[in-house]
């Protein structure tokens, strides 16, 4: 019995170990490491360093005005986006689910910006807003449109959260379009019966049963505009100066464009992490009580 | 609700959705009609349909990009990170699901756990490591690291869909004189095609469009997957709007071209994806 025993673990360990090894070297070490040198004052280059304790952490939150404000930009971007995303991305979905044609094709208009690189696609926004809008704003009725788009932090937020509305619609309208077609139709049927106005249907009905769809929507937002940066750095590359800067360029100038210092960089990424850590955590317990079955 | 009320929001819904999509359509109307244009073409009249189609500018473009040699890096990347992950995870995540003791539990947990990571917490040190492994600087080295990222998801996919798949198929294979692993290769990777189809989906968008861990791994033009080609051409040529135009409208055009073909198994495999994962 415990040679079968041993015989069984040593064949899930054989089983297990490639994917265990490439878990372990690029992603275990790498967070330990990171971890670690987040409490010295290592430059990425010299074989010597030294302890400070929790000081990066002081620095960071206390004196670094430009991780300070890139943390408020990402948080104000955060709210905007996950909000606007999901409603449009529900609206959308509730919308094509109520029609009996063309289903398929309004799906696929949407879907299509996630199939782009985010960098690609972004590209073509950038000539977007420097040529075309700028060009339809010489028409007299869309003088409205003569802006900075990208020059001027304040409206370079509005323009972010555009795009990325734009670009993160698609997979949540999937996931909505799946959650609405799983409501039973007896449900609905019986509510019209009983005379429900299509908000009634809403929020009696629809809410209340793609609540776990709910969940796994804001619960990606949040992780995906949390971490983001291939759509600023396209878009505005943090500027002008750093009005759009978020905290993963603010992180990645820390640690290469001429600071080098990589033990403070290391901890501005362990604050990254704690922030969605927490952040999601709360979402997502709070969120699950919330949820019924069918 | 009377018939009336019904056709207004039928009307509303239909002027909402058309609005909608000339919002999503539009970027990438502007670049394709643009990138038959010339420079003063674009500068006179950016908003109308090109005088003539020519292909001069895409044949610019696929030179002066060297999209032959960035197209190849990028599959190189892709096919190395996916064929890593699913021949990896697929063998962890069926055993793991297979095996109930608590040393496969606590695997199983340590794997999940760390999906909750994000990139860029680990990104510094990933890339000192990658260079002490000899890994920066190739397209396979870069696809190898990937791999290593895109495990867990992959495992935790895997590990769901083999509980579906009854038991007795590997005590008959192994009772007809399959070894353990031929069992698995012959008779159980077989039967995890859709899982399979749903990973290799997920993983070919992210590893053909990735932008930040190819910039930290791959330090030469040479080496450059099309993403960052592409963003080396915008920041060298980014007046010449033709050129970069027909740039992001031919390197898009091998995605478009597999979701043309394969829509209906990629949305499936994407919403099963999202909502297991």
């Amino acid at each position: 019995m415990r040679s079968r025993g041993n015989r069984a673990a040593f064949s899930l360990i054989l089983f297990v170990l490639p994917a265990f090894l490439l878990y372990l070297l690029f992603l275990v070490i790498p967070m330990f490491q990171g971890s670690y040198y987040s409490f010295t004052d290592w430059n990425g280059l010299n074989k010597t360093y030294d302890f400070v304790g929790f000081g990066n952490f002081v620095e960071a939150l206390r004196d670094d005005r430009n991780f300070r404000s890139s943390i408020w930009f990402t948080a104000k971007f955060v709210v905007c986006a996950v909000v606007l995303q999901n409603v449009v991305a529900l609206l959308l979905a509730l919308l094509i689910e109520s029609r009996k044609k063309a289903k398929g094709l309004f799906r696929t208009i949407f879907f299509m910006p996630n199939m782009l690189s985010v960098i690609i696609s972004t590209f073509m926004w950038v000539f977007v807003f420097s040529k075309v809008i700028p060009a339809l704003a010489e028409n007299g009725a869309l003088k409205f449109l003569n802006l900075s788009w990208l020059g001027d932090p304040s409206v370079s937020f509005w323009t972010i959260l555009i795009v990325s509305v734009w670009g993160g619609v698609g997979t949540l309208l999937l996931i909505y379009m799946a959650a609405i077609q799983g409501i039973p139709q007896h449900l609905k049927e019986a509510a019209i019966i009983d005379g429900a106005q299509p908000h009634h249907m809403f929020r009696y009905i629809t809410l209340p049963l793609i609540a776990h769809a709910l969940t796994i929507c804001i619960f990606l937002t949040l992780n995906s505009s949390f971490k983001v940066y291939d759509l600023v750095y396209a878009l505005t590359n943090g500027g002008p100066g750093r009005g759009t800067q978020v905290i993963t360029m603010n992180i990645l100038e820390e640690a290469y464009q001429g600071n080098n210092r990589y033990g403070y960089a290391s901890s501005k990424a362990i604050i990254l992490f704690l922030i969605i850590l927490v952040i999601t955590m709360i979402q997502v317990t709070i969120m699950k009580k919330r949820e019924v079955e069918a | 609700m009377n018939s009336l009320s019904r056709r207004m929001y039928s009307g509303i819904s239909w002027i909402v959705l058309a609005l909608m999509a000339i919002y999503f359509l539009f970027p990438i109307y502007m670049a394709i009609i643009n990138s038959f244009k010339t420079q003063s073409e674009i500068y006179r009249s950016v908003l109308s349909w090109p005088a003539s189609i020519s292909f001069e500018n895409y044949g610019n473009a696929f030179k002066q990009a060297n999209m032959l040699k960035s197209g190849l890096n990028t599959i190189v990347v892709t096919a190395t990170g996916i064929f890593g992950i699913v021949i990896c995870s697929s063998l962890a995540g069926y055993k793991l699901s297979r095996t109930r003791s608590r040393l496969s539990n606590w695997l199983f947990m340590l794997f999940v756990a760390s999906m909750l990571i994000p990139f860029q917490t680990i990104m510094v040190t990933l890339t000192k490591m990658a260079r002490d492994l000899g890994l920066q600087g190739s397209p396979f080295g870069l696809g190898v690291v990937c791999a290593g990222l895109g495990v867990n998801m992959a495992i935790f996919l895997y590990h769901g869909f083999v509980k579906g798949i009854p038991r007795e198929l590997d005590e008959s294979a192994q009772i007809d004189g399959c070894g353990e692993w031929k069992a698995f290769f012959l008779i159980i990777f077989p039967l995890l095609g859709p899982i399979t189809f749903t990973i290799i989906v997920l993983n070919l968008l992210w590893l053909w469009n990735d932008f930040l861990l190819p910039v930290l791994l791959l330090n030469d033009y040479r080496q450059y997957t099309l993403v960052l080609t592409i963003n080396m051409f915008f920041g060298k040529y980014s007046r010449d709007w033709p050129l970069i135009l027909s740039s992001l409208v031919l390197s898009s055009l091998p995605i478009v071209v597999i979701f043309a073909f394969f829509q209906r198994w990629i949305i499936q495999g994407i919403t099963d994806g999202a909502v297991k994962g």
